[in-house]
């Protein structure tokens, strides 16, 4: 494969992967950040 | 007489039988530690890694004699050791050669220092503004893309030795030595060198970038941060299932991932005893001898070896297109949060580079030297925790497929 449509393909690949690192975040976050607002530490 | 004098100070003989460009890459080499130690005493250089680095740099390349077998060298390391029963004699002899195999050629002693990264990391700002933070440090990456290309087409490297020069554009230390370990080990010490003596330079160089790409007026902006509070389930959760799936989608990055995510673990699971292990004990043990084998690796073959031009130019090019694709990737959130009426500075873009937390302070002093109540550093560590996400997958996706490149 050429080496600039080899780094194209990679850069597009890992902003998708990150994108997607972010989605579990925001996801997560959504989750647990409803029946748990306020709360600090362990339960 | 002479021969007798030789014997008995065989550092000084050593320069008098090699050849004249290795005497005189000597003579540079211990010239250059002096001025690396220095530089890391007056805290212009990173003092952690320059004054151990620039140290051994002097005492190996003054502590050269002749060996048994008749050949020149030096009881610190040799690092071209590879046959097993060769390697146990050598061990007996060079004080450095264990931790060197055994640390830094697997690469532990990169894994180390992202367990420090990981226990020192928040993630509380990565959800200041999510979505923004990761677009930065993926246009921070830029450099990165940007030599690979360079370095295969103009300057002829293999696409595996590009690629791990390019890694060079992430500005994450440990993924360097991870990288040009697994692609180009031949490359291993001088790309290894130069990242570092690099990253030391950022705190030098980029905020002349800065003042260059961002004008005064807008790089004082003040930003409007809600850092949410986060629960720690909900922390710890996000960490096991990001290091599972980042695990999965990249297999070899694996230990550098796991390494990352074990040290964010710790710290929201408040285990005490490991996260002061791994952010104090083990991360500076791990920074201590990177800088002492760093320096022990300057030989004088290091810098005859005419690739390592082509690393200084293809270094320097990766980290000043990766701080100008951040800056680039500040602006465009400027532009993008100004159409909603917001504020957003874009100095904030250089915190993508992923030097923790060397970028994200830079951008706040950028900012305050211009608005001293402008405080963008939750938005700004933000970025710089993407710039490690960003780097690790960056570093994973070239591991796994750069032999696509013909």
């Amino acid at each position: 494969m050429n080496v600039v449509l080899y780094a194209l393909l990679a850069y597009g690949a890992m902003a998708m992967i990150s994108f997607g690192v972010v989605g579990v975040i925001v996801l997560i976050n959504r989750i647990f950040t409803a029946p748990e607002k306020g709360e600090d530490h362990h339960e | 007489m002479s021969e007798l004098l030789m014997q008995l100070f065989p550092g000084i003989g050593t320069f008098l039988l090699a050849s004249p460009a290795v005497s005189a890459a000597r003579i540079v080499l211990i010239a250059l530690g002096f001025l690396l130690a220095y530089l890391g005493f007056k805290r212009t250089l990173e003092p952690l890694i320059m004054v151990p680095m620039g140290i051994a740099m002097i005492a190996v390349n003054a502590g050269v004699l002749f060996l048994n077998t008749g050949a020149i060298g030096n009881m610190f390391v040799d690092p071209l050791v590879s046959d097993a029963e060769a390697l146990m004699d050598v061990m007996q002899v060079n004080f450095l050669q264990p931790v060197y195999n055994l640390t830094f050629s697997n690469g532990l002693i990169a894994c180390l220092v992202f367990m420090g990264i990981g226990a020192r990391s928040e993630i509380s700002y990565l959800l200041a503004k999510p979505w923004s933070s990761m677009l930065i440090a993926i246009f921070a990456e830029l450099g990165t893309f940007v030599t690979l290309i360079v370095g295969v087409s103009l300057f002829g490297l293999s696409p595996q030795a590009s690629a791990a020069v390019a890694t060079i554009g992430g500005a994450d230390g440990p993924m360097v030595l991870f990288t040009s370990l697994m692609l180009a080990p031949e490359l291993f010490v001088p790309i290894s060198i130069i990242a570092y003596l690099y990253l030391s330079l950022t705190y030098g160089g980029y905020p002349f970038l800065i003042k260059a790409l961002v004008p005064k007026k807008y790089r004082g902006i003040d930003m409007y941060v809600d850092v949410p509070e986060v629960s720690q389930r909900s922390k710890f959760t996000f960490i096991v299932v990001s290091c599972l799936v980042l695990c999965l989608l990249l297999p070899v990055a694996a230990p550098l991932i796991f390494s990352f995510f074990i040290g964010m673990a710790v710290k929201e699971a408040e285990i005490g005893k490991y996260t002061e292990l791994l952010e104090e004990s083990l991360s500076y043990f791990a920074t201590f001898f990177l800088g002492v084998l760093l320096g022990a690796l300057c030989e004088a073959s290091t810098i005859l070896n005419p690739t390592v031009l082509v690393i200084l130019l293809l270094g320097i090019l990766a980290l000043a297109v990766s701080a100008v694709g951040g800056l680039l990737g500040g602006w465009l959130m400027y532009l993008l949060y100004k159409r909603k009426g917001e504020e957003f500075n874009p100095v904030t873009g250089i915190a993508g580079v992923s030097c923790v937390p060397t970028t994200a302070k830079l951008a706040q002093h950028a900012a305050m030297d211009e608005n001293p109540f402008a405080m963008i550093l939750p938005v700004a560590m933000g970025a710089n925790i993407s710039g490690v996400i960003t780097s690790a997958i960056a570093a994973g996706i070239f591991v796994s497929t750069i032999h696509l490149v013909g």
